[in-house]
């Protein structure tokens, strides 16, 4: 079966047998070792991922200016590029273009550590997330835990850099930020419980293989409510952008950032909205499993997994658009009422449900979707 | 902590200063810093024939502009002892009430996008555009019209100008279902507007604070119906009133105002398609009539023997109740203009009616108050 690894390992052993034949001879014999040939394929492995996950944002955001124009009753971008496919690109050149601009007053260290910290964490989660069977950074117990952990560690650096950024609204967005993390991340945590009971497993390649039967959502219908709004939250978007609330705090923590590093912000905003639909799939819709009835000609092409893997991660993505552009923005005294006393009760009965659900197996009602195909 | 909203910010919607002192996300205190955009509008209007500071009118208010030429003229014609034709009364009233349905739906536009609703900012301004046309057909401008004149209006609607204009009435009578789907229907929205802002009536007063923001907290003033003007006497339509002096309720006021709007364009468009005649008085003084006539100080010196004048006019603007003074010394050029502007007051009151509430709540507040600078500052 082709795996991302062993995709990286034969390019690795391919380019490494080229060189061997150029070098001389003492040399030849190291580079075709089997230590270098993984070190090289394990290079491989991650340039592949970056140019994946970076390539994934872009088109993410061109997904989303397209959707929220029609929703909008416009056409969204439109001239670079067919259909301005290139046009985050062109967007992202000028960017690269402009001069970064430190204020006078601004705490260097925290300002340019910030968006750098925040856009490698971003970065960091797509190593642990699997794409398809045998497409990940590697099966450890804890993946999902791992993701969690590093997918809450943006908050911090967005308050690091709004205070680092000696600017009013940056510091009142940075501790919105800072606010709102308290508010979302335990039900997201209970949320996932619920999910982790059904599983049994912490191992998002599990989970999906668990989901074999009938779809997390199905069952944990309750627990999917809870997890998509902590995900709005923790992706920051509207209703819940408060941070950057641009009506009254112009952008938020990130106000005094300008190019590159503006764009370092807005690149890992939407790798973070990529992770978040991603885990949506994984954990509710199935991940790269589609239901067995589906005609075997569309399951049984190379690659199937991966395909139908992105199509369910833009339209959970469209959804959150659809949100966006249908809902207006609360305030944080609301946020922190709906996270503590909304969201925290429904999902500690999604928890006593997900346990119903082990106990007696998945109630045969709820087997309205029939049983997945592997 | 004193924070600065302006005058470069997207809450501020023009430019203005509100300096804020917050503790946390409450609001203690705010104070209002205007006069970015003082163009000495009403020292400018003394050295203009009267025709020439419609032009200026436009400028003042430039979501507004026709109903800032039509106090103005009001004003003036009261001045300089001018009665227009009937037909062309009918046709300032339609342009004014036309011009409230642009406003207001700018302010529509602004609100929503306040409150962080992006798509409603967009229908907003696709349905004013449709406005907007209107006012092209019949004035040639889309922003600044330049179309009322002393004595009349400056054309005739043109051709099929009824039908059409019926035919986006009827458009935006159903869209305004959909505004309120996109904003009434949401929980949030009620959870960002319900008690927000509140200034009540008997304050409101005392503060000189008018138009929707004064009917939103159940009063019932309005200058269409109080001190009618132009033919609003003979109008069929109703005052748009709230209770709760919050921002649903000039939220609600302005909705309502723009239903009874398109009520009141309905009768003129039946009147005027009734009643064909001139739009301009025929007997003008013939230095009104030639509105390009070279401004320079010796025009000061060409004193015509016109019999001297006051005027005072009083309209309900889109934004609340406007005011004109125009003195007349029997020469070409008004000797004093002076504006009643009803968005300063308005927003001077901030001081009353933000304190207590939060940061988040200020872009809705004010949102709410429909600032146009243009006007506040002249």
């Amino acid at each position: 079966m082709v795996t991302l690894f062993s995709v990286s390992n034969t390019l690795s052993a391919a380019l490494l047998g080229a060189l061997a034949h150029i070098l001389p001879t003492p040399l030849n014999g190291w580079a075709t070792s089997s230590g270098v040939v993984t070190g090289l394929a394990a290079l491989i492995f991650g340039a592949i991922l970056l140019a994946a996950s970076m390539l994934n944002t872009i088109l993410l955001i061109w997904w989303e200016r397209k959707l929220l124009g029609r929703f909008m009753d416009r056409r969204g971008a439109m001239h670079v590029g067919y259909a301005g496919l290139l046009q985050n690109f062109a967007d992202g050149l000028k960017l690269f273009r402009k001069d970064t601009v430190r204020p006078g007053q601004a705490d260097p260290l925290g300002f340019w550590l910030s968006p750098t910290a925040y856009m490698v964490t971003s970065l960091l989660i797509f190593g642990v997330l699997p794409i398809s069977t045998g497409w990940n950074g590697g099966s450890l117990p804890l993946t999902l835990l791992l993701a969690l952990v590093i997918f809450s560690f943006a908050p911090l650096f967005i308050f690091l850099g709004a205070w680092a950024s000696n600017n009013k609204y940056s510091l009142i967005g940075g501790m919105r930020s800072a606010a709102q993390m308290i508010a979302y991340e335990v039900p997201i945590l209970l949320a996932v419980v619920a999910v982790v009971i059904v599983a049994g497993s912490f191992d998002l390649t599990t989970i999906v293989q668990e989901q074999r039967d009938y779809w997390f959502a199905v069952p944990l219908f309750l627990a999917l409510i809870v997890f998509l709004t902590g995900m709005l939250a923790e992706m920051e978007r509207i209703p819940f952008d408060l941070p950057e609330a641009e009506a009254e705090l112009v952008e938020g923590w990130n106000t005094e950032y300008g190019g590159m590093l503006f764009a370092f912000f807005m690149l890992a905003d939407y790798l973070r909205a990529l992770v978040g639909s991603i885990l949506v799939v994984l954990l509710f819709l199935g991940g790269w499993t589609l239901p067995s009835y589906v005609p075997s000609v569309l399951t049984s092409f190379p690659l199937a997994g991966i395909v139908w893997f992105m199509v369910k991660t833009y339209i959970v993505f469209g959804i959150f658009v659809w949100i966006r552009a249908s809902l207006p923005r609360i305030r944080t005294d609301q946020l922190l009422k709906l996270g503590w006393m909304r969201m925290v009760p429904l999902a500690l009965l999604s928890i006593v449900l997900a346990t119903l659900v082990v106990k007696a197996g998945c109630p045969p009602v709820l087997h309205c979707v029939p049983p997945m195909g592997g | 902590m004193w924070v600065n909203m302006g005058p470069q910010h997207p809450m501020t919607h023009g430019l203005w200063n509100l300096r804020v002192r917050i503790e946390g996300e409450i609001i203690k205190d705010v104070e209002p810093e205007l006069g970015f955009l003082h163009r000495g509008i009403e020292k400018i209007s003394e050295d203009r024939h009267y025709n020439e500071i419609i032009t200026l009118m436009d400028r003042t208010c430039y979501v507004a502009g026709l109903a800032w030429e039509h106090l103005f003229i009001l004003a003036a014609e009261q001045a300089l002892h001018i009665t227009p034709p009937e037909r062309s009364e009918y046709i300032r009233v339609l342009a004014s009430e036309l011009q409230r349905i642009a406003s207001h739906m700018m302010w529509y536009a602004a609100f929503v996008q306040d409150l962080g609703l992006m798509s409603p900012f967009l229908y907003g301004m696709r349905d004013r555009d449709l406005v907007l046309d209107l006012f092209q057909s019949f004035t040639g401008g889309r922003l600044t019209y330049e179309y009322m004149r002393v004595g009349g209006v400056r054309n005739d609607l043109p051709l099929g100008f009824t039908g059409q204009c019926r035919r986006v009435l009827d458009w935006l009578i159903d869209r305004f279902v959909e505004y309120d789907h996109l904003c009434l229907a949401s929980t949030i929205f009620h959870e960002r507007c319900d008690g927000l802002g509140v200034l009540p009536a008997p304050e409101a007063v005392a503060y000189g604070v008018t138009g929707p923001m004064l009917r939103s907290a159940g009063s019932h003033r309005d200058l269409r119906k109080d001190r009618p003007y132009s033919v609003y006497d003979r109008l069929q339509f109703d005052v748009a009133t709230a209770t709760s002096a919050d921002v649903t309720g000039r939220y609600l006021v302005r909705m309502e105002e723009m239903r009874q709007s398109v009520r009141i364009s309905r009768q003129c468009l039946d009147w005027l398609d009734d009643h064909p005649g001139p739009v301009l008085a025929a007997q003008l003084p013939r230095w009104l009539g030639a509105p390009y006539a070279p401004v320079g100080n010796e025009s000061y010196l060409l004193k015509r023997n016109y019999p001297t004048g006051l005027g005072f006019s009083m309209i309900e603007e889109p934004h609340g109740e406007a005011g004109a003074y125009v003195v007349n010394d029997g020469g070409e050029h008004p000797y004093r203009v002076k504006f009643r502007s009803p968005v300063l007051i308005n927003v001077w009151a901030a001081k009353r009616y933000l304190p207590g509430y939060r940061v988040a709540d200020i872009p809705p507040i004010m949102g709410s108050v429909d600032v146009c600078v243009g006007e506040c500052d002249r």
